[in-house]
């Protein structure tokens, strides 16, 4: 553990709202000198908006940005980096086409150029500089893209370190998820790279892997909707209850309205996926009753997200059969899925869900549009009627039917994109892909309660969730994906939910 | 500059209040402008306002006002048709040499075969997933090639007056042209207005994986578009025949650039989504009096596409929706 210095990098009520949601909610943490920080937080916590904030991408609405004690005002990556904070991007942000030497100085070559011509000795030398700050033999003169995702990694690393060059003070780098694509064996070396940068640095390790952060972290803070929720000390804590923290305890079985769930192995099979294969899964076999939950559990990777996308025909899969019903589905385009019967909850609600200049009306009337229309023409009255009556029953608050549904609430929103399925008269399969991500407690319980009585009334569900706890609260099942397979199914009846343990096993 | 992946660029709130003034702009600014232009033009010349000044205006908007009602479909989508002029060109070869064997039935066949070729485009657009605006530069080459080759490389005159008298004639009053093209306007605005396709257009251009993952036939619905805007193009061609008595393989190219200006001017965005048809006809007639103020002042035509390049860069800066560009390029 570090002393309590003065801070290099300090937020302090950082807030910055979008049009139906507050991704950061008064965000306050400290950064102090040769400290590694873990952030940690589920999807929707806010992390890639803090960071987007400390480099400059996105302005905060609200709070400030101290370094060294003073306020700053980011302007963007570089001005960021002039200020001493730079950061290693996930997706990587090197030009593939181009040497190693010029990625590193790109937009910094300095004595790399004279009038405005590549001096490739120099260039060479200088990037060879920032590569031995980290002691990494990679070639300046390879060509990038010839090079192993790791390796590309440390050569971010390596052009992040020449902001050392431009700011007197020591720089602060923040890694986003650097370990989500690397083996076991190139994990340590990362680590064995942190643990030299901090002599150099403070560093912000950002990840979703718990034991990872744990493991090379000082402190770790604990980000959720928007707030830093706890601060914690690796060394005494487990990668369990750091989890606990992550997903917070929001309320007891009644949050999932647990009771309504019913049980329903006496109904008949409606959505049966033998040997399914496509990109991303190689043989995914499962089946859904008739009013049943299905949740699929799996981490990144497992082919899940890949599952529920080919079952709606928005990719296309290799081999495997699908019936609904006893009905084998062509699913070429998500327009069959939906002619078949089955509804598809995205879970980029914004880009994906909705159409956001477009009325509340309109969002909601999209997949069936028959059902308001005479012929070939819609038909005005009986679209509002059959809006007003579904935002009744869904408790929407909307000022109108007209109003973009793009100024409404997020949960307002998830409302109508799930009214829109509703509406469908036969509607048969529901494919939910994170349904209450970013949404506040309150919606998520509505949404909860949606899910219930579609279930109740027969509708099969297919549920992908961000957090356990709540896939399991709400499935009458749960099939575990690992590289894109199924490796288990477990019972999770009303009244004997298993620990998610059990399953968190089974997914890593 | 090296372009981060990710970005979420929905607009701060700074941003956001900007771009609320820009939308009541882009809402009314085409209507002041053409009201100011209209004033303009008359304290100038107080002529203008006769009835008889207006109707040639009007006469001679007729062409430009299809081509544009038609362009403004596949901009709502998201796309953009270039090769609108050369098939209108196509289509007026095609009219001037048809006439003396099909008479005033030409037009049927004309039109047909503009669509066939606007629904073409748009299968390659969307089967193949070109970028729409590489697949109508290459279509402007090949119906400006077609032209060039069905016609020998010449006007074609026409002599049978008759066959085309309908659309040089007075009903109403009116000049039958302004009457072709905005009987036009209001049969596609009902279109889009009363049935589901205007909705279904202004879902894909604004946010077409949401539109695809609601179950929209997105193809069909770019195709459609694609279809109408070679109808209108063909039209177009049509139109022009009839004003000038021949049919040429160039005839229609120099009304590419104000029909989308007059898309655009009207406040339609080039991104997609925002706009509708009324906006292009106000869009339409403002660059129609443009066109005639500037020869009152005595500027010479050539000076024209220089005013056309900078009012579409101009309105573009105003009514783009940058939200929807990752990377301006």
């Amino acid at each position: 553990m570090s002393t309590p210095q003065a801070p290099v990098l300090a937020v302090e009520g950082l807030t910055k709202r979008y049009p139906g949601v507050t991704a950061l909610d008064g965000m306050s943490f400290e950064v102090r000198p040769h400290e590694v920080v873990g952030l940690v937080g589920e999807n929707g916590a806010g992390k890639s908006t803090l960071l987007k904030t400390l480099i400059g991408q996105v302005r905060p609405d609200e709070g400030k940005i101290r370094l060294q004690g003073e306020p700053v005002t980011l302007r963007g990556v570089a001005h960021a980096g002039s200020q001493g904070i730079g950061m290693v991007f996930q997706e990587q942000s090197l030009v593939p086409n181009i040497t190693v030497a010029e990625n590193i100085l790109l937009g910094a070559e300095r004595e790399g150029v004279r009038t405005g011509v590549y001096r490739w000795g120099a260039m060479k030398a200088l990037a060879q500089q920032q590569l031995d700050k980290i002691g990494s033999s990679i070639d300046p003169g390879a060509r990038t893209d010839t090079l192993t995702f790791a390796q590309r990694q440390m050569v971010e690393v390596a052009k992040v370190l020449t902001i050392e060059e431009r700011t007197t003070v020591e720089p602060v780098i923040l890694l986003d998820e650097p370990t989500s694509v690397l083996e076991r064996r190139e994990i340590a070396t990362l680590f064995k790279q942190i643990e030299r940068l901090r002599q150099r640095a403070s560093v912000v390790f950002v990840s979703h892997r718990l034991e990872e952060v744990l493991e090379v972290s000082d402190r770790i803070y604990v980000l959720r909707n928007g707030q830093v929720v706890a601060e914690v000390d690796p060394h005494d804590t487990s990668p369990a209850d750091l989890h606990r923290l992550l997903i917070g305890r929001e309320s007891d079985g009644g949050h999932y309205h647990e009771d309504a769930q019913e049980p329903c192995d006496e109904a008949p099979l409606r959505l049966r996926v033998e040997d399914l294969m496509t990109a991303g899964c190689r043989s995914v076999t499962f089946d859904i009753r008739a009013g049943e939950v299905l949740g699929v559990a799996g981490v990144q990777g497992s082919g899940r997200e890949e599952v529920c996308r080919a079952l709606f025909g928005a990719t296309r899969f290799s081999r495997g059969r699908v019936t609904l019903d006893d009905r084998r589905l062509r699913l070429r385009s998500p327009r069959a899925a939906v002619r078949a019967g089955v509804g598809y909850v995205p879970s980029q609600r914004r880009t994906d869900g909705i159409v956001p200049p477009m009325s509340v009306a309109a969002n909601m009337s999209m997949a069936y549009v028959g059902e308001i229309c005479r012929g070939p023409l819609l038909q005005g009255k009986r679209e509002r009627g059959l809006v007003d009556r579904w935002i009744e029953r869904l408790g929407i608050k909307t000022p109108s039917t007209t109003t973009a549904i793009g100024t409404l609430s997020g949960g307002n929103q998830q409302k109508v994109v799930l009214g829109r399925w509703m509406v469908g008269e036969d509607l048969r399969l529901l494919i939910l892909d994170h349904p209450t991500r970013g949404l506040d407690v309150g919606a998520k319980s509505d949404v909860y309660a949606l899910i219930r009585d579609l279930a109740s009334a027969g509708c099969a569900v297919l549920l992908l969730s961000d957090t356990l706890e709540e896939m399991i609260a709400l499935s009458h099942r749960v099939v575990v994906m690992k590289d894109g397979e199924v490796v288990k199914t477990v019972d999770t009846p009303r009244g004997a939910k298993p620990d998610p343990v059990v399953i968190l096993e089974e997914m890593v | 500059m090296v372009v981060v992946p990710d970005l979420t660029r929905a607009p701060d709130r700074a941003t956001g209040s900007l771009v609320r003034v820009r939308g009541q702009l882009a809402r009314f600014m085409p209507l002041l402008l053409l009201t100011a232009l209209l004033v303009l033009l008359s304290l100038r010349n107080p002529d203008l306002l006769t009835r008889n000044s207006l109707l040639t205006i009007a006469d001679s908007a007729a062409p430009l006002i299809v081509l544009a009602t038609g362009a403004t479909i596949v901009i709502l989508c998201g796309g953009i048709d270039l090769s609108i002029g050369a098939l209108a060109s196509f289509a007026s070869v095609l009219t001037a040499l048809w006439i003396p064997t099909m008479s005033a039935g030409v037009v049927v066949p004309v039109i047909l075969i503009s669509a066939l070729a606007g629904l073409l485009q748009g299968w390659v657009h969307v089967a193949a997933r070109v970028p729409s605006f590489v697949v109508t530069l290459g279509g402007l080459s090949l119906w400006s090639g077609l032209a060039l080759t069905i016609s020998g490389a010449g006007t074609v005159p026409v002599y049978d007056f008759a066959a085309l008298r309908w659309a040089f004639t007075r009903t109403w009053g009116l000049p039958s042209a302004t009457l072709v093209a905005l009987v036009l306007v209001v049969v596609l605005g009902a279109l889009m207005r009363f049935t589901p396709f205007g909705r279904w257009v202004s879902s894909v251009g604004h946010a077409e994986p949401a539109a695809r993952l609601a179950g929209l036939p997105v193809g069909g619905i770019k195709m459609l578009a694609f279809a109408i805007s070679g109808a209108c193009a063909g039209l177009a061609g049509v139109l022009l025949v009839a004003r000038t008595f021949s049919g040429a393989p160039t005839l229609g190219d120099s009304l590419l650039l104000p029909a989308v200006a007059a898309v655009i001017v009207g406040g339609t965005a080039i991104t997609g989504g925002h706009g509708g048809l009324g906006r292009t006809l106000v869009g339409a007639l403002i660059i129609v009096l443009l066109r005639v103020g500037l020869s009152q002042i005595g500027i010479d035509t050539s000076y024209e596409p220089i005013i056309y390049g900078v009012l579409i860069i101009i309105a573009v800066s105003v009514t783009i929706d940058r939200s929807k560009v990752a990377v301006i390029k």
